[in-house]
């Protein structure tokens, strides 16, 4: 378990400040933040690397906060691996391992055995990183600290080292906090996903609450969400709205109406009235030809201005009133409904897909 | 638009900057090699021969390749642990400690002769003490030693400081994590990858440390060192007799810059 309870730490000018999350035993955790809001400090300070200036750091229940990084049962993987030069890939994995049985079946599990006796410059930027990885768990680890390993990775190759990894997880269940900027990744892999910023914690839970609640526009932004709306938000009364009924047991939250340019939408929210901003996900915004009768209660039509193929999803944004809206429709959905720049849609989304923040 | 046309000279200009700029660089280099190379024509053959006759040359060299090579062993030994500290630890003061550290290679040596013998002369408290302790430091090997450490010693620090820091401070945290404690992760990890600037740093101290005139022949004109030797016989003899020295001395010295160009030809490892 990692634990840290109103952390700072200083590195450089850089400070990390007031930091409290809790990575419980054997899950994995996910710090999400932009280049340069501290991801890397936070680790080197849990790693006992940087000294924290205030606050604890609780691993596995043990107040470590000023134990030094040997006393500390962890592993740190960093995004450039920092193999040791001077060694061959077999006395990298070798080096800390908690026993030489530990090391060759880590460096089996991932591979790296048939590169042993290499000198670890000859190796590939994946080779290094599952070498890197074999190394710090061939030390046993109770932690594991990945400070963005998959990010200078090809694709494949990022698949190959996440699936051993993930594979070596769930059979030790040692607890795992990685860093990432990538929030496809914390959606992959994190029970607990943790969003830093300029050295606070921004936002903390569940990866999926995260990313389709975010606290605040800059997160939401962050986290790739295409619809961000800076509007005014009011109550639009008391009771459950008729739109609601059947679901009344699932919010808590009052009915709102949303007013955001010439749009005006509803919405679900605890926030008080006024000046906020609301969040749709392109992928909960649906595209149809005609008003649809389902239980679609946003409606707007417009013009298509742009259409973004991108694999299997394409962004298509139409232009409701001077507002644009952002939908991901399959590339299938495309072509049935024939979209096309300067096309008459109907964009739909459900108030529940609606975040205010 | 050429990027000559864009930076404002024609081809004909930058013909004519190129050739000045040839032209002083050679002059300059010539300015340095000339003398060392009339010095070696005129005399290395007969200093070389003159090994095998002249006595005093011999134990002079051998005093001074000792003599360095002591001073440059007490410099590493003193002078690592607190390159290491400039280099990775952050504290108080540790822009002074550097100025303090580069203080002997700004000061003229004779200069630095007479604060060492002020400080380790028989009649000051401290050479008072060694010498009833049965250590003459002035007149002896040892005031050679001294000096040759205090002048040179700044330049081994400095390099050494340079080579701790070019090793990514984020190998020591790795091998921290794997279980080391702080002098085990620099036993295994940052001595073997900053060994290659550690020797580059002796071999620069050790070179500077045989060159020293100024600060010995204050402190220690007997024994002689292969400069003082020079002196010496320039001042006794003239130059005739001593040519042969000083031409030992510079053949002596080109193999320290020979170590130096192999280990700088290995290169550094990489950052990380």
């Amino acid at each position: 378990m990692i634990s840290l309870q109103n952390v700072s730490a200083r590195a450089g000018r850089f400070e990390l400040t007031d930091i409290t999350f809790d990575v419980p035993q054997g899950t994995y955790g996910v710090v999400i933040g932009p280049a340069g809001s501290g991801k890397t400090t936070l680790l080197e300070t849990i790693a006992g690397v940087i000294r924290a200036t205030a606050g604890r750091v609780l691993l596995g229940g043990e107040d470590l906060t000023s134990a030094p990084p040997e006393r500390r049962r962890l592993g740190i993987v960093y995004q450039h691996a920092y193999l040791f030069p001077h060694l061959s890939v077999r006395q990298n994995v070798q080096y800390g391992a908690a026993s030489t049985s530990d090391a060759e079946e880590v460096s089996s599990r991932f591979g790296v055995d048939a590169l042993a006796d290499r000198s670890v410059e000859s190796l590939s930027g994946g080779e290094r990183q599952l070498v890197a990885i074999a190394r710090a768990l061939a030390h046993r680890p109770e932690v594991l600290l990945l400070d963005e390993p998959f990010s200078a990775l090809d694709p494949r190759t990022r698949n190959i080292v996440r699936r051993v990894l993930r594979t070596i997880y769930f059979e030790r269940r040692f607890t795992v906090l990685q860093v990432t900027h990538d929030f496809s990744e914390a959606g992959l892999l994190g029970d607990v996903a943790i969003m830093l910023d300029r050295g606070r914690v921004v936002q903390k839970g569940d990866p999926e609450e995260v990313f389709r609640k975010p606290a605040s526009p800059y997160i939401a932004d962050f986290l790739g969400a295409e619809n961000v709306f800076a509007g005014i938000a009011q109550p639009i009364r008391a009771e459950a709205p008729d739109w609601l009924a059947g679901h009344e047991d699932q919010f808590t939250q009052y009915a709102v109406a949303f007013t955001t340019g010439a749009l005006t939408f509803y919405a679900l929210g605890d926030v008080v009235p006024g000046s906020t901003h609301a969040v749709i996900r392109a992928e909960e915004v649906s595209l149809s030809v005609e008003p649809s009768m389902s239980s679609v209660q946003n409606q707007f039509r417009g013009k298509i201005v742009e259409i973004v193929p991108g694999g299997a999803l394409s962004r298509v944004t139409i232009d409701a009133s001077g507002t644009p809206i952002v939908a991901a429709v399959t590339a299938r959905s495309v072509r049935e409904l024939g979209l096309a720049v300067g096309a008459e849609v109907v964009a739909g989304f459900k108030a529940t897909a609606v975040h205010l923040c | 638009m050429t990027d000559g046309n864009r930076s404002g000279f024609s081809a004909v200009s930058r013909s004519i900057i190129t050739i000045i700029v040839a032209l002083l660089a050679s002059l300059f280099l010539l300015f340095i090699v000339a003398p060392v190379l009339g010095l070696v024509s005129s005399g290395g053959a007969r200093g070389l021969a003159s090994l095998a006759t002249d006595h005093e040359l011999r134990a002079s060299l051998w005093l001074t390749a000792a003599t360095a090579t002591i001073a440059t062993i007490l410099g590493m030994i003193g002078g690592t642990p607190l390159a290491y500290l400039l280099a990775r630890r952050p504290f108080r003061g540790r822009a002074v400690v550097a100025a303090l550290m580069d203080l002997p290679l700004v000061i003229p040596h004779p200069v630095a002769g007479i604060a060492l013998l002020l400080v380790l002369g028989r009649a000051s408290p401290i050479g008072g003490v060694l010498y009833q302790a049965g250590m003459r430091v002035a007149g002896s090997s040892t005031g050679i030693v001294c000096a040759m450490l205090f002048v040179s010693a700044p330049l081994y620090v400095s390099a050494a400081r340079e080579a701790f820091a070019r090793v990514d401070a984020r190998y020591e945290s790795v091998a921290r994590t794997l279980g080391d404690d702080a002098w085990r992760a620099f036993r295994r990890v940052t001595l073997p990858l900053s060994a290659r600037g550690l020797t580059a740093a002796a071999v620069v101290m050790w070179a500077r440390a045989i060159s020293e005139f100024g600060a010995i022949v204050i402190l220690t004109y007997n024994p002689k060192v292969v400069s003082v030797l020079s002196y010496d016989r320039f001042t006794s003899y003239g130059m005739t007799e001593a040519l042969p020295v000083a031409a030992v001395l510079v053949l002596f010295a080109l193999i320290p810059l020979a170590a130096l160009r192999a280990l700088r030809a290995g290169g550094p490892y990489p950052s990380r």
